[in-house]
């Protein structure tokens, strides 16, 4: 998904995926994100395949971030490879007041490992979210045992974020891409496939969809 | 990912995953339907999935098993869930749509051996641990079908078995085939990183198995037929790319030559003369708008149209070409039709390249999962590894009022959609069915190199005798990505006439080197031989019910059956197949409007009050239909601040150009 240089500025496309178990916050954190709103209220994910954000990243770097939520109804983990495919970045999110969506963090990495690699073969670079933080109960700091688990469970790390106070997520995805683009120096994403054909729309301009006919 | 009860009520239940089913659950969720979507696999698409190498071999290991296994279905579980007044009608649970299915590996048995030059993994440390994962990974990846873990191991059992069915006494030692034979270059040199490649064995094909995606069925898009139509006008093309097929290619005489059929081909062509491109390009521009010139092919009308392309004194060669590789009709075709299927050819020309044809990034199998993506965005319910154990019909109505899943759970439902495998022969008018015979190879390079090694080629093979049917053959490259680089993917596809092999394997050995015992690799380095050498094949007949109407059910009349993949080259068939159901159901309802590109969606944040502002009326549905599914979620506790998702659009959905940036 890199794109292409334009005169002096690199601009790249990287597909992010928000996986975790219902109700943990995905959306929210894509919100407050993109668009820096927060609402308490909730609504499943209806008719919104991915939000867009743009990154000017340095001088040189802009990174186009599309953040794709499972679509609700996905809920029992049957995503199809429309979602996971070409992604080169994801965020595993749970809800630190709900035991049973960090247990499921495994089971969703797992999933997400088996689906979608980078072109090398590498699992793609995934972060932890812990949500919700400004909900913590007790004052304990778990952070050796998180640091552990993500070794273990092959995260490149973990980050305590709400969505709701604006706590961690911009950082979360600062450090997320970070790694993408270290991945992509790399890696040729597109390898020798320049000739790929979109199928859009004649009323949509044609500079929004590059190599479109 | 937890278990937990579906709703108990919904506007429609789907039974399978396939395209037609897809296409329908997509167009029902997209005006408000609420729609459950099962499959009893636990792969999506069904007939028309694709598989990585490894996920093939488990498909192929699944088959074998449902050859023995007969399930004893226990009545008694749903029994307590009918009320008075109802009747139960069970649905099969045994796919019986495949058969015939033969496997043979002439891959290399040799172990891999860690080369320092192996540029697909350059970029890691090489090491005997990084290797079983790859291993590993790649066989749970993917469709990801299968338990993955023992692919491999179930793989060697299948080869075993092969060699012993087929060649009882002279099962091939895996080491005595490949004494010296060292690195020969597979690609041509317009290919250098593959270039220090060594041969392609048996492991190396399950190590890179998950850059395979290998379809059950084998269809290409017209440029200008109804599929790409619908994704076009729905929007679901944003879910997938396409290549186009770069070549068509025929086989005469034993001999492979490209078919001109452009413009700019037929002058290019050395293989016509002068006079043959005159007389071809007379020929098609009167195809184009052939209805303006009924003079020219009344007298025929009732005759085949192979006929009438000898009436037109045009050469062998040209009736050849316009028959087989651009009408693609048979002999018995009618006049019309053949002038039809020409026209429909020339008009799908140069929309998108020099061929008619495009073809999926990542096979077919990718297309009816980005309909199920658009279903699931729009709020349908995915359920993969549950089926439906039995209708509940009215029996005042005769209508399907509910069905119990294979969890015992009791679903209300206004309509049911069922792909027909899952109907029991009880229910058929008829049990007699067309099959198709399809043949995948795996082979080390293309039938006919060229300049460059990434050509999809379409390859037309006229019947060999008067009662062999034509044979269709796609060959794809790796830059497809539906296989390895340095080899092909090559689908063989015909209208049965015997078993797959018994159709294909002439074909096969026509254009290819197949070794003859399985397991020994083909004699002489790839320079040497002529052909391309088969690493690996699959034969398997698939069953054909695309001749079936509902007339041929006996069932409820809220059921709609879709039928499987036809034989045709491209998938009109089952697009309409799906309209029709769809205005059967939603007579009111528009067929797949475009979904809003997500550019175009504007996140309101201003909570409840301002709920409705800001949609037009084309957005009602979804509004309602998110709410409804905010009091039907059970994890939306109340308390909890959570996800918010008021989504306004702020174009109308029909002219949506981007306006944000």
């Amino acid at each position: 998904m890199a794109g292409g240089s334009v005169s002096e500025c690199k601009e790249y496309l990287f597909k992010v995926l928000v996986i975790g178990e219902l109700g943990v916050g995905k959306t929210s954190i894509i919100k407050r994100y993109v668009h820096q709103l927060f609402s308490q209220h909730y609504r499943a994910t209806i008719g919104v395949d991915f939000a867009l954000k743009v990154l000017h990243w340095d001088s040189k770097t802009l990174v186009r971030l599309q953040l794709w939520d499972i679509a609700g109804q996905e809920r029992f983990g049957n995503m199809t490879r429309v979602y996971y495919k070409e992604a080169v970045g994801a965020f595993v999110v749970f809800d630190i007041t709900r035991g049973s969506t960090f247990e499921a963090v495994s089971k969703w990495k797992h999933d997400l490992d088996s689906k979608v690699k980078l072109a090398n073969g590498n699992p793609i670079p995934s972060v932890l979210l812990a949500n919700k933080c400004d909900q913590k109960k007790d004052g304990s700091n778990n952070s050796s045992l998180m640091d552990n688990f993500c070794k273990e469970a092959g995260f490149l790390g973990w980050f305590e974020t709400s969505a709701k106070d604006n706590i961690n997520v911009d950082e979360a995805a600062r450090f997320l891409v970070e790694n993408i683009l270290l991945n992509d120096k790399g890696l040729s994403y597109e390898e020798n496939n320049g000739d790929k054909i979109k199928l859009d729309q004649q009323t949509v301009p044609a500079e929004s969809k590059p190599g479109c006919c | 990912m937890a278990a937990e009860d579906l709703p108990s009520q919904f506007d429609v239940v789907i039974l399978g995953t396939g395209l037609t089913e897809s296409v329908i659950a997509a167009a029902c969720s997209r005006v408000g339907q609420s729609v459950l979507h099962l499959d009893r696999r636990n792969y999506y698409a069904g007939n028309w999935a694709s598989f990585t190498f490894n996920g093939l071999l488990s498909w192929i290991e699944e088959y074998k098993n449902q050859q023995e296994v007969q399930i004893a279905e226990s009545e008694q579980v749903w029994r307590s869930l009918i009320d008075e007044g109802e009747d139960v009608m069970p649905l099969t649970s045994v796919d019986s749509t495949i058969s015939n299915l033969e496997v043979f590996s002439y891959a290399s048995e040799e172990e891999e051996k860690d080369e320092t030059k192996t540029p697909l993994t350059s970029c890691q440390p090489v090491n005997a641990e990084t290797e079983s994962e790859e291993t590993k990974g790649g066989s749970t990846e993917g469709q990801d079908t299968c338990t993955g873990d023992d692919a491999t191991e179930s793989n060697g059992k299948t080869q075993n078995e092969e060699h012993q069915e087929q060649h009882t006494s002279e099962i091939a030692e895996p080491s005595q085939s490949q004494d010296e034979k060292e690195p020969q270059p597979i690609s041509s040199p317009a290919d250098p990183p593959v270039e220090v490649e060594k041969k392609i064995t048996y492991q190396k094909l399950l190590k890179e198995g998950r850059r395979f995606n290998i379809d059950l069925v084998s269809k290409l898009m017209y440029s200008r037929g109804a599929l790409v139509d619908l994704l076009i006008k729905s929007n679901v093309s944003r879910y997938a790319e396409f290549k186009n097929i770069s070549r068509i290619l025929t086989c005469r005489n034993g001999k492979v030559e490209q078919v001109p059929c452009s413009r700019a081909d037929v002058f290019a062509s050395k293989q016509l003369t002068v006079v043959e491109k005159r007389m071809l390009m007379k020929f098609l521009t009167f195809c184009l708008d052939f209805e303006q010139h009924p003079e020219e092919y009344q007298d025929y009308s009732e005759k085949p149209f192979s006929e009438f392309l000898k009436s037109k004194k045009l050469t062998e060669n040209l009736q050849d070409f316009i028959l087989h590789s651009i009408a693609m009709v048979t002999q018995q075709t009618l006049t019309e039709e053949g002038l039809k299927a020409t026209q429909h050819f020339l008009r799908c020309l140069g929309r998108y390249g020099n061929t008619p044809f495009l073809f999926p990034l990542y096979g077919l199998g990718e297309i009816p999962q980005c309909f199920c993506r658009m279903c699931a965005v729009f709020g349908g319910i995915y359920c993969l590894r549950h089926s439906v154990q039995c209708l509940v019909v009215d029996k005042g109505s005769n209508k399907v009022k509910a069905v119990i899943d294979t969890r015992g759970q009791k679903i209300g439902c206004s309509h049911f959609v069922v792909e027909d495998s899952y109907i029991r022969d009880e229910q058929r008018q008829s049990t007699a069915y067309r099959q198709i015979s399809r043949a995948v190879l795996i082979t080390d390079r293309s039938v006919l190199p060229s300049e460059s090694d990434q050509q999809i080629s379409l390859v037309t093979i006229p019947p060999v005798g008067s009662s062999a049917p034509a044979v269709r053959m796609v060959e794809l490259c790796s830059s497809s990505m539906t296989c390895m680089p340095g080899t092909y993917l090559v689908h063989l596809t015909c209208s049965s006439s015997g078993t797959a092999q018994e159709d294909l394997a002439p074909v096969v050995s026509q254009l290819f080197d197949v070794p003859a015992i399985p397991g020994e690799e083909p004699s002489g380095g790839s320079e040497e031989r002529s052909k391309p050498a088969v690493l690996w094949v699959m034969y398997f007949n698939m069953r054909d019910t695309s001749a079936q109407d509902s007339s041929g059910y006996s069932l409820p009349s809220n059921v709609h059956v879709c039928t499987g993949p036809d034989s045709g080259l491209g998938s009109n068939y089952s697009i309409k197949l799906a309209e029709s159901v769809f205005h059967h159901l939603l007579p009111d309802e528009d067929f797949c409007p475009p979904a809003p590109n997500p550019e175009d969606i504007i996140y309101d944040g201003d909570g409840p009050q301002a709920e409705g502002s800001g949609f037009d009326e084309s957005n009602n549905t979804e509004e309602d239909k998110s709410q409804a599914e905010e009091e039907k979620s059970p994890s939306t506790e109340s308390s909890e601040p959570a996800e918010m998702d008021s989504v306004t659009q702020e174009t109308p959905l029909d002219t949506s150009p981007p306006s944000e940036e």
